[in-house]
């Protein structure tokens, strides 16, 4: 008790001085931004809305709070989509930046220093008006903010936290906000910020520490992982505080994410998967972000332009794999080595692990348990869930897996129902690969035409963070 | 001969025909629901205007929760809102089949039954809307400060969008109306809110916006337009997750 009073108190003070230092930073700040003053709002949010889009996470999910009757909003669990942009990715939060200045020279990035691009900054007031303007109007879940480096990272943490304050306490906003803690800036400042912030993330940026070198020469490792620890370490000692004192204020309820761009440095997928692993166990991240690179500038550190785009179809199978290591208790080790470091164009990467482990199929539906059935190829966690419920019951057949969701198409190569397999198949790698094409595998649809299925960046729009959702999964069973 | 009750398609409606029918029949051929709107006239059927009052009502939704529980009771209401002319048979029919089982509160796990599932899908469907239309829908603010919006729903989902949207805007006055149904609910800042059905209401008022209304319509259509990345653009991924039929009331796509 007496270390919660504690820390309420300490608190306390440390708003007081805050706020007097916010007063000294918004004079200098103000000056600063005379020269913008001319620039309208439609300008600004132009373009800090456009310097901000390359950001992945779009989810509003992850806390679920009743509105308290003194203000506006509140947050669903499951997240909810506003719109749809032409990209077809959901649109559920403001995602700006709170500037596009910046000390920093990121060479993947369109808001580096040495790049000429017209340079912007709202104030924390502006960034109020409008995320309770268009959060009345049902237009967003929320606030997303992420920012440039303005003056030093000290600097710019102390803004955005001025503008979430404001929002919190003086505009009594209540829905979802997800905000960047800037690598590098005062711990304290972090930590106040995450109290009022339901999601923090901090960005990976690229997987591997010299990957982070060559592009982006002004942040370090180190500076990226504190941050990231501090959070988890807070958020553990919140869970505690909650448990005791129901009304302890909640430090990032909705858990932190990050994101790494993919294809901008020369990792392989296993050394990428590996990445994300290790974020999952040591650091307990709720979502790893994967983001294939888009050129936006022209340097020699990049790799060179092509014609292709960004590589989406990488992405699309590390969204997989992240799956797998989330949700079905696979390993980065299991479905990649050093020998074979990148997934399979073909086949998903849990097709392709099963490919690989013939030796521990065929699967018995009515014996097998449920991590074994969560390998089988054609048959996702839902599925599994229902036949280990119904085979309580009685003995399962084809038939009726079927109607529990099974693809049978691909499933029936790797189980067996009370002993018979569904036709007569053989156990071998060629074969069952030469089925599965001639089945109507082929190329997957992502690689036929454009108009595939962004699974990749909505895989949590519809589910949950614990998967379960209103509709079906566009992609169908992983 | 079969009795068939007549109704309006109104929840008041609905659950009072119940109520008549469920005096009367103890069989599903014995007896079913139609509405007075769309009704389809039948031969062999004996027809019965329905007595809608609140009582009824009341007396079958205690009935509903007391035996079969609130997680049915939570799809049957939600079935009961659905587009679909013959949901009444379905509830009917739902509510009969559970009378047969030891258990009644598992009902909505004998799925083999067709009025089961089909009470299933209807309050899957009417779930789903109302969980779209959550983010879907668009206020605009009026003159007078008050938060408008028009809907195209195909059930009547209003109840479901009401308690989500008073919790979200208390302190705010607004407003929804459903185009389809022809109803509005109205939320009075601070206060609980009201389901008005349209008779004829002059709505000449919602084209009567304010100042700040024009900004900000305008901020947030360059907004949407602009978060978008070029080089991944993908109109089919759009459609599959938005549907066009939202799109008429969205400002954004307008
Ligand atoms: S820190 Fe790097 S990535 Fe972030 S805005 Fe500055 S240049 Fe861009």
């Amino acid at each position: 008790m007496f270390a919660y009073i504690m820390e309420v108190y300490r608190t306390n003070v440390c708003i007081c001085y805050i706020a007097q230092m916010q007063t000294l930073v918004f004079e200098v700040y103000k000056m600063n931004m005379r020269i913008q003053e001319s620039m309208s709002m439609y300008e600004k949010l132009n373009i800090l809305t456009d310097a901000a889009k390359y950001d992945v996470a779009c989810t509003s999910s992850g806390t679920a709070r009743k509105g308290d009757g003194t203000g506006m909003g509140n947050c669903e669990r499951s997240g909810i989509c506003h719109s749809f942009s032409a990209d077809g990715r959901c649109i559920s939060l403001l995602k700006i930046l709170f500037t596009n200045e910046c000390i920093y020279d990121c060479k993947y990035c369109i808001n580096r220093r040495s790049n000429d691009v017209v340079r912007t900054s709202f104030t924390p007031d502006e960034i109020c008006a409008l995320t309770m303007e268009f959060y009345r109007r049902n237009y967003i879940e929320g606030l997303f903010l992420s920012s440039g480096i303005l003056k030093s990272p000290d600097y710019t943490m102390e803004l955005i936290y001025a503008a979430l304050y404001k929002l919190r306490t003086e505009c009594r906003f209540q829905g979802y906000i997800h905000v960047k803690a800037i690598p590098g800036a005062d711990q304290e400042l972090v930590r106040r910020t995450g109290f009022l912030a339901d999601r923090m993330s901090v960005n990976l940026e690229l997987p591997t520490a010299e990957g982070l070198k060559l592009l982006a020469p002004n942040k370090t490792r180190k500076n990226i992982l504190t941050p990231m620890r501090l959070v988890q370490n807070r958020m553990a000692e919140n869970k505690q505080e909650v448990a005791l004192y129901r009304n302890a204020p909640r430090f990032v309820p909705a858990g932190q994410s990050t994101q790494m761009i993919i294809g901008a440095t020369p990792e392989t997928d296993y050394q990428i998967i590996q990445v994300a692993e290790s974020l999952y166990q040591k650091f307990e991240l709720k979502r790893v972000f994967y983001s294939a690179f888009i050129h936006v500038n022209e340097d020699k550190a990049l790799p060179a332009r092509t014609d292709e785009g960004p590589p989406l179809l990488r992405e699309h199978r590390l969204y997989q794999a992240d799956w797998l290591l989330r949700y079905y208790h696979f390993q980065a080790s299991e479905l990649l080595s050093e020998e074979n470091p990148n997934f399979n164009v073909v086949f998903d990467p849990k097709c392709n692990w099963a490919l690989k482990n013939l030796g521990q199929f065929p699967v018995e539906i009515n014996r097998a348990d449920y991590k074994m059935l969560l390998r089988v190829p054609g048959l996702g966690y839902k599925s599994a869930v229902r036949i280990v419920k119904a085979r309580r019951l009685g003995v399962l057949d084809f038939p009726d897996l079927k109607k529990m969701g099974v693809v049978l198409k691909r499933a029936m190569y790797f189980i067996t129902c009370s002993g018979k397999m569904l036709y007569p198949t053989r156990l071998e790698e060629d074969y069952i690969t030469r089925n599965l094409l001639d089945a109507g595998e082929r190329l997957p649809e992502e690689v036929r035409n454009m108009g595939y299925r962004q699974l990749s960046l909505f895989d949590d729009v519809r589910f949950t963070e614990d998967g379960l959702s209103w509709k079906a999964r566009a992609g169908g069973a992983v | 001969m079969k009795k068939i009750y007549l109704c309006s398609d109104t929840i008041t409606g609905l659950f009072s025909a119940i109520y008549d029918a469920w005096e009367t029949g103890r069989r599903e051929e014995e007896c079913g629901i139609a509405f007075r709107e769309s009704m389809e006239q039948e031969l062999f059927c004996e027809y019965y205007e329905t007595q809608e009052t609140e009582k009824k009502a009341r007396a079958v939704e205690s009935m509903i929760k007391r035996h079969l529980g609130r997680r049915v009771y939570w799809d049957i209401y939600h079935a009961a809102l659905s587009g679909d002319r013959r949901k009444g048979d379905a509830i009917l029919g739902t509510m009969l089949a559970a009378r047969q089982i030891p258990d009644s509160t598992r009902i909505m796990e004998h799925l083999s039954h067709p009025q089961v599932e089909r009470v299933f899908e209807l309050s899957r469907n009417v779930g789903g809307e109302a969980h779209s239309y959550k983010g879907f829908l668009r206020f605009k603010e009026l003159e007078n400060g008050v938060l408008y919006s028009e809907i195209t729903p195909k059930n009547q989902v209003l109840t479901c969008l009401a308690p989500h949207f008073a919790d979200r805007l208390p302190l705010e006055n607004w407003m929804i109306y459903d185009k389809t149904h022809r109803m509005f609910v109205v939320h009075e800042a601070g206060k609980k809110w009201v389901l008005i059905w349209d008779e004829g209401i002059d709505r000449s008022f919602a084209s009567r916006e304010s100042e700040q209304e024009l900004l900000y319509a305008r901020l947030w259509k360059s907004f949407c337009r602009t978060i978008a990345i070029e080089s991944r653009t993908n109109p089919k991924c759009q459609l599959s997750h938005l549907p066009l039929r939202y799109r008429g009331d969205m400002l954004e796509h307008m």
